[in-house]
């Protein structure tokens, strides 16, 4: 028998010693007495006065009233100095309790209605409970990251308060840092190296009892020698689970069709026993899709789901099971977005292109800054065609020198050759360089001309007639012909267009309705190897476009607006007036541009920060996960922005005012997580630690029993007292 | 007005066995008028009593003409006077004679009403009357048909005549010169002491009969637990936790009360009759009075 008293402050219990005497006291002071009309008092003041003469005790002790009283409070004490049996002593006087509190210990076992993580918190409290005063005890929660909830304390209530701020995360498992903050005390360092005779160790070890609460399911740890620790693994849950887990899930947008978007799921059973269930597919939070999954155990399956959306979208995917641990059931993910795509266009002016690209749509996804062809030659635009800063280049009527660094759309002008550049430090290249350079780009040199003189001058002509003359050139040249043809030319010579295809399966042609466009003049255009025509008219490839290095290269075979005799701007289609014409440019801006994005959403770890890179446009951005509340964030520079509360699973959008910048998603995706099922045995440093016997020693209390008889007591008093009463 | 409460203090069987009822004085008292009782005068009754020599003056209707016959000698034949017997009966009419169920003083007023009521069958000279201010508007009465009389004077007695008993004794004992016998009607509780009442009413030489009334409530308290006890009659409060010890010492102390009333009247031939207000009175009066010799 011990007593392990709840009140640690001798105070207090001086001041509870105070309460039987301030009984006895009250029971002679009582103040409110019944008052009884009684015929005379002259017998009664003799019987007082008899009663007087009695002894003080001899009263009390005839007083059953009192001695009810004074016993219920002597028991009331009796709990409170909480006498109990102990089953048997931890050996140390200092314990670590190190808890887990990452995802695995979510699962409500079977036969359970505690999670392992309130299981694992309810056993501490018992061994809490069951300490001497003279033992102290720290508490380290462990997932992913370590945090020391206490450090040693003899103190019963603040380890108590402080093993209940602990929560549960949806946090992968790392031990080790628990185990180094555990370590800390018991093995101190030495100042300085081991090999160092001289060296005396800094402080005494403390050796301490290591509780572990965990299932086990994280990775073996190496490098880590426990030392003074005792280690002590409290297997939480059991290998008998079931399981089923969502383990991968994403989204692509067919890079062809984007309006097409696959999503793709791997989901695995943990479990004991084979499963058969419905996955469900959701999109913005309404039904999509469904598919019957059946995994036996310790199996795993892949799922494709094919969705027909274009704008941003949420997508979730959930199994119809109810398994040991939740959290994995369901997967989220999300479609991006138009990104806000930055787009240069070199023009000498071009209205019907400047209009297009500032249409409502547009506008919000494209940031467009208009330069005149004279700009190409400055520092300013090298600098920027180098560093692939625009998302795309619009080179109306003109051509750089060399193709920049990014997504390329010529207007009435072909790229520069760029075979040159494939061939390496061929010497043979020069001439070529020097053929293409006067051949194959006349509209430079008539954009040249045009800024240098004002009027411009037959460079149309000329230059179809040059371009049609080196091509034949460039095909009979023997050097050049070593590696595949990369230089875009004119296939014909200049007149008036016919169109006769459209490929309407590319992207770029989507939604467009071509035929009464009217083209005054065009020539059809031939791209290097995997050119895609995508607009086909009797004079050959009208539009097409072409990879380049990773880039894409599109080549429209006719201007939009020419130039007169005079110089004067005029029309040479009407395309401009056609409902085709800014859904075309849309088009451009969303697949060459990259305004839409082929890939999925990015899925992050719960509790991982999240680095999210903005427009420079969006200043005060707000990120919320869809069903949760709002958060308003401020973007750092360069527009980045990191998310650091992100613990729990879901959709999260980023959003400025009403208009959705990014998304991402948040999940589990951790099968070391999802692998419920307990483990017998850890490997810390160079010892395994066998589960120990899952009872772990209680301390028999009886304050409650003793409670129950106070309770029975005061019932008893309380039953004298009215008979006396009534 | 009054048949209810008459029947309420006497009810008529009571009544027809009181008439067949006769006071008893254990003194012989010199009446008023003429009576029914043996006077220690010489009167005009049957009951020879003795022979006494003829003087001059002496009513010639006394002389014993037979005995002037034979001894031709004037004797005058005296008789036994037959008085009447002052009867009084004294109710204490205390605030603390309210009490109990039916109240004391109920009980009392049956008690005197029974007893007047004998007497007045009897021819006897009866007065009934609280002790107190109220007892100076009680009236002598005789005569079976002043029943009535009796009774409105009862009826009109109420609690509340808070004169101590020796106060209440004096005052009656200024009022009524004469001698006969006197019966007090009280529960005796009072503060300064039953003694020097009675002492007073034996030393007016009447034959004194007390009957002390008592409520079971008084004998054996119903009440428990913590109490603060108020006097009904002057308020004096007194604060007691009534357990089983302490009530046990109450009975104890009621015992030697009335032990002391025992001996006190004993000793000083005081004939003393401890009534229980639950006891009808009808049997307090047809057997307890009777075995006492107050009534035969």
């Amino acid at each position: 028998m011990s007593f392990v008293p709840a009140l640690t402050n001798l105070w207090a219990f001086l001041l509870l010693a105070l309460v039987p005497v301030g009984i006895i006291v009250l029971y002679f002071l009582k103040l409110k007495r019944e008052p009884v009309e009684v015929p005379s008092t002259y017998l009664w003041s003799k019987t007082i006065e008899d009663l007087h003469v009695n002894s003080l005790l001899q009263r009390l002790r005839r007083s059953l009233l009192l001695l009810l009283q004074l016993l219920a409070v002597l028991i009331a004490l009796i709990a409170l100095l909480r006498p109990g049996y102990r089953g048997e002593s931890t050996g140390q006087d200092r314990t670590v309790f190190l808890i887990d509190n990452s995802a695995s210990m979510q699962t409500v076992d079977r036969n359970e209605t505690l999670s392992r993580f309130e299981k694992a918190k309810l056993l501490i409290l018992d061994k809490i409970e069951a300490m001497a005063d003279s033992d102290s005890a720290m508490i380290i929660s462990f997932n992913d990251r370590s945090e020391t909830v206490q450090a040693f304390t003899t103190d019963r209530a603040r380890l108590r308060d402080s093993l209940n701020r602990v929560t549960i995360t949806n946090h992968s498992t790392d031990i080790l840092g628990a185990l180094k903050a555990a370590d800390g005390l018991a093995n101190p360092r030495r100042s300085s190296e081991i090999a160092d005779v001289n060296d005396v160790q800094v402080a005494d070890a403390k050796p301490a009892d290591l509780l572990i609460y965990s299932d086990g399911r994280f990775q073996t740890v190496t490098e880590f020698n426990l030392g003074n620790l005792r280690a002590e693994y409290i297997a939480m849950g059991t290998s008998d689970v079931e399981n089923l887990a969502i383990t991968a899930f994403s989204t692509e947008r067919n890079a062809e069709r984007p309006t097409e978007v696959q999503a793709f799921a791997t989901i695995e059973n943990f479990g004991n026993s084979s499963v058969s269930t419905t996955a469900t597919l959701s999109m913005n939070g309404q039904l999509l899709d469904a598919e019957a999954v059946q995994l036996d155990a310790g199996e795993q399956t892949g799922l494709s789901f094919e969705i027909e959306t274009e704008d941003a979208a949420t997508l979730n995917l959930a199994l119809d099971h109810e398994d040991d641990l939740e959290i994995d059931n369901i997967a989220y993910t999300g479609l991006s977005p138009l990104r806000n795509v930055s787009i240069l266009v070199i023009t000498p002016g071009n209205t019907p292109l400047k209009v297009g690209l500032q249409t409502e749509k547009t506008a919000k996804i494209c940031n467009a800054s208009f330069f005149a062809p004279s700009y190409l030659q400055t520092e300013d635009y090298k600098k920027r065609a180098a560093n692939g800063t625009d998302d795309l280049i619009i080179y109306d009527t003109c051509s750089p020198a060399e193709m920049p660094a990014t997504n390329t759309f010529f207007i009435g002008a072909l790229p520069p050759p760029t075979s040159l550049k494939s061939a390496g430090n061929s010497n043979a290249a020069n001439p070529l360089q020097a053929i293409s350079n006067d051949t194959a780009v006349p509209s430079l040199e008539q954009a040249k001309t045009q800024a240098a003189s004002g009027p411009p001058t037959e460079a149309g002509p000329p230059a179809v007639s040059s371009t049609s003359d080196a091509a034949p050139q460039l095909a009979a040249d023997p050097n050049a012909t070593d590696g595949p043809d990369m230089n875009w030319r004119w296939a014909s010579p200049e007149s008036s267009v016919a169109l006769i295809d459209i490929e309407r399966s590319h992207p770029l042609m989507r939604y467009l309705e071509l035929f009464s466009l009217l083209i005054f003049s065009g020539r059809g255009v031939d791209g290097p190897p995997g050119t895609v025509d995508l607009v086909g008219a009797d004079v050959g490839a009208i539009l097409a476009i072409a990879p380049r290095d990773g880039f894409q290269d599109m080549v429209l075979g006719f201007e939009i607006i020419s130039r007169d005799e005079e110089g004067a701007p005029v029309t040479n289609t009407n395309w401009y007036a056609e409902r085709s014409w800014p859904v075309f440019l849309l088009n451009v801006l969303r697949y060459l541009a990259g305004a839409a994005d082929a890939t999925g959403a990015p899925s992050y770890r719960p509790g991982e920060t999240v680095r999210v890179r903005l427009e420079n446009a969006i200043t005060s951005p707000n990120v919320s996960r869809i069903g949760g509340a709002s958060v308003d964030v401020t973007a750092g520079p360069g527009g980045s922005l990191e998310v650091i509360e992100t613990e729990i699973p879901g959709n999260y959008r980023v959003e400025d005012g009403s208009k959705l910048a990014d998304l991402f998603a948040i999940n589990l995706f951790d099968p070391q997580e999802s692998e419920i099922a307990t483990v017998k045995e850890i490997d810390i440093g160079y010892e395994s630690v066998t589960s120990g016997d899952m009872t772990v020693e209680q301390r028999q209390e009886f304050w409650r029993w003793a409670l129950i008889a106070m309770l029975g007591l005061i019932a008893a008093e309380w039953l004298v007292y009215s008979r006396r009463v009534a | 007005m009054s048949t209810h409460n008459d029947t309420q203090l006497l009810s008529p069987s009571l009544l027809g066995r009181l008439e067949r009822m006769e006071l008893v004085s254990r003194k012989v008292f010199r009446g008023r008028m003429k009576g029914e009782r043996k006077s220690k005068r010489k009167g005009q009754s049957v009951e020879f009593h003795d022979f006494r020599n003829y003087v001059a003056g002496d009513d010639l209707r006394l002389i014993d003409w037979n005995l002037y016959a034979r001894l031709d000698q004037l004797f005058l034949k005296l008789f036994q006077e037959e008085e009447d017997l002052h009867f009084y009966a004294l109710i204490d009419a205390s605030e603390s004679m309210n009490f109990g169920t039916p109240t004391k003083l109920h009980v009392a007023k049956q008690l005197a009403a029974a007893l007047g009521y004998v007497g007045l069958c009897r021819a006897d000279r009866v007065s009934v009357q609280a002790l107190g201010p109220m007892g100076r508007q009680a009236p002598a009465l005789r005569g079976r048909a002043s029943l009535w009389k009796m009774l409105n004077y009862l009826e009109s007695v109420d609690s509340g005549e808070n004169v101590s008993l020796f106060e209440g004794v004096k005052d009656f004992s200024l009022r009524n010169s004469g001698t006969g016998v006197a019966v007090l009607i009280s529960d005796l509780m009072d503060k300064e002491g039953y003694e020097s009442a009675l002492r007073m009413l034996i030393g007016r030489r009447m034959d004194v009969f007390v009957m002390h009334v008592l409520s079971p409530e008084e004998i054996d308290p119903p009440i428990r637990g913590d109490r603060r006890l108020i006097d009904v009659e002057d308020g004096d409060s007194a604060e007691i936790t009534l357990n089983n010890y302490a009530l046990q010492k109450y009975q104890e102390t009621v015992k030697s009360f009335i032990g002391s009333i025992k001996q006190f009247c004993a000793k000083r031939s005081i004939a003393y009759l401890p009534v229980r207000t639950e006891t009808p009175v009808e049997l307090i009066v047809t057997k307890y009075l009777r075995e006492r010799g107050v009534v035969r």
